[in-house]
């Protein structure tokens, strides 16, 4: 395998300015490296600075301390060589879905009748056929959230940052979009950052799975899963899935006990 | 009585539907009409101070039928709507570049607080020697008055925008120059509307407060002349077109709304 590396993240920290003086300390002198093409999975417990590692990966807030880097340079702004599915969809009100999902692709050089299939297409991907011409507001939550990732599939980023992007999902709509989307993996080959609270969410879909120190967040641990590219639903009756969860689950455990003990 | 009727207030509500609330909101309008009239007939009320309601119709069709009416109405219309289109093309720009460039931010910021609190009429003296007493004093004072609503309304809209869907459209690969049109405006658009929603009302009753004062025809000069020569079912009749006027313009608006915002919540319940 080849070293070449899909992101870099090196000795970053992350204050966000408090209301008087004092800050809150989100990250501390988080190092991580990702390969290229690898399916990395992100755990932590709430507030450990999940979301803002992604969202400094992707350019929207600014590099305090530390660099970032991607194939196409250091990070400092926000680019479609790296899409976002944000934690709270953030899809535009006023737009159909099908506006949506096209939004990004006009602004690549397609055809408009490409832009339109290849929507439509992503769209039907995600179990919305029939909704195209729905708001945002007239959807449900999990509703939204599929539009939110049909639109940032649409586009074909190098680098894909999901933010518990299946959280508002039923079992059953899960399952079926882990697999779309492990497929999607697998087709484009991308470097893809999935945040989640589910752990056997992450065994299935990473190749590899970092899991977050309590605020502020570092990356604490590091596990390969070895589980192999190519998974069905079979491999969760493993041997390996089964004890690879129970021991990420453990130190999961083990960081959210420390954030539980650290709140005053 | 029977026991099924309790929950009888809200489940009316749902129950009558449209076409109900509009039956509802004639009958209000056919009531205050009757009581007018009968107040009169019965002699409750002098009829110098309160003409007949059917003397002041008559009025009307009278004065539609020689055409003053759509005169005064086409004048004080005129006034109105070009001050307000004025008004809105000075202060949505404005009120953008407020929220956008800091430094417009610091310098308008205070004048426009001092300035939308103020009583408008009293500015009424000084552009009449400024300017004239014909239509350019009294549209400059409608661009006036709605300006104020329009600039608030577009700066804290623009201000407050949402972060989420500018982070979106930046990380679709929209350039910065691109955001305030295709994404800030739309974002913006609910509260730019409900100021210019304030300000017409605003712009319509500064137009006929001018006529009033400065005089000259119009629905308001037209009152004030009635009123000058004790024709008081003269005035009651600018009243009734005043309010007809009012309330085209500002349904007009509302109806555009809906049909702009129809992706918002509020066009749902
Ligand atoms: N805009 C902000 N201003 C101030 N503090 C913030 C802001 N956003 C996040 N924080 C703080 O930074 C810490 C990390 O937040 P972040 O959203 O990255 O956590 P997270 O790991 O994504 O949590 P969750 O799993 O609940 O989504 C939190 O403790 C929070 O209090
Ligand atoms: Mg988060």
């Amino acid at each position: 395998m080849t070293s070449e590396f899909g992101i870099k993240v090196e000795g970053v920290s992350h204050s966000y300015a408090g209301r008087q003086g004092a800050g809150t300390l989100a990250l501390k002198e988080t190092n991580l490296e990702i390969a290229r093409n690898e399916f990395h999975a992100l755990l932590g417990p709430s507030g450990c600075g999940k979301s803002t590692l992604l969202y400094l990966i992707g350019g929207f807030i600014p590099v305090q301390n530390g660099v970032i880097r991607t194939p196409a340079g250091e990070v400092h702004r926000p680019g479609p060589d790296r899409g976002i599915v944000f934690q709270n969809f953030a899809l535009f009100p006023w737009k159909t879905v099908l506006e949506n999902v096209i939004y990004g692709l006009k602004k690549q050089n397609r055809s408009k009748e490409e832009c339109e299939e290849r929507a439509r297409h992503f769209i039907k991907m995600v179990q919305l056929g029939g909704f195209e011409n729905h708001f945002p507001s007239q959807l449900s939550g999990g509703m939204q959230q599929r539009a939110a990732i049909a639109r940032t599939l649409a586009v074909d980023p190098d680098i894909l940052l999901m933010d518990e992007p299946f959280g508002a999902l039923d079992a059953q709509t899960r399952r079926v979009m882990q697999e779309e989307l492990r497929s999607i993996w697998r087709n484009s080959r991308k470097t893809v950052v999935f945040v989640t609270h589910d752990v056997h969410e992450a065994v299935f879909l990473a190749d590899r799975i970092s899991i977050m120190s309590a605020r502020p967040g570092r990356i604490e641990h590091e596990i390969e899963t070895g589980l192999g590219l190519d998974r069905d639903d079979s491999v969760i009756e493993s041997k390996r899935f089964i004890e690879l969860s129970e021991q990420i689950w453990r130190l999961v455990r083990e960081q959210a006990i420390s954030a539980s003990r650290g709140e005053h | 009585m029977s026991g099924g009727n309790v929950v009888a207030p809200q489940g009316a509500e749902i129950r009558i539907g449209k076409t109900g609330a509009i039956l509802i909101q004639i009958g209000v309008v056919v009531a205050i009409a009757v009581i007018w009239e009968m107040s009169t007939r019965l002699g409750l009320a002098h009829p110098f101070l309160l003409p007949p309601l059917s003397a002041v119709l008559g009025r009307l069709a009278e004065d539609t039928m020689s055409g003053s009416v759509f005169l005064d109405l086409t004048l004080t219309l005129y006034r109105a709507l070009t001050g307000f289109f004025i008004a809105a093309a000075l202060g949505i720009p404005l009120g953008i570049l407020m929220a956008r460039q800091k430094l417009f931010g610091w310098f308008f910021e205070p004048l426009i607080s001092i300035g939308f609190p103020m009583p408008k009429v009293a500015f009424i003296p000084i552009f009449i020697l400024w300017f004239d007493i014909y239509d350019t004093s009294k549209i400059i004072m409608v661009v006036f008055s709605c300006f104020f609503p329009i600039v608030m309304a577009t700066y804290a809209g623009t201000k407050n925008v949402d972060k989420w869907p500018l982070w979106s459209a930046r990380s679709l690969g929209t350039r910065e120059g691109q955001l305030l049109w295709e994404v800030i405006l739309p974002l913006a658009s609910p509260q730019i509307l409900t100021g210019l929603q304030i300000a017409l009302p605003v712009g319509m009753i500064t137009t006929v407060v001018t006529e009033m004062l400065m005089g000259g025809r119009g629905v308001g000069g037209a009152m004030i002349q009635a009123g000058r020569f004790a024709d008081s079912v003269g005035v009651f009749a600018g009243i009734i077109e005043i309010a007809l006027l009012g309330m085209v313009v500002i349904r007009a608006l509302e109806m555009l709304r809906a049909r702009l915002l129809i992706w918002h919540p509020e066009a749902r319940h």
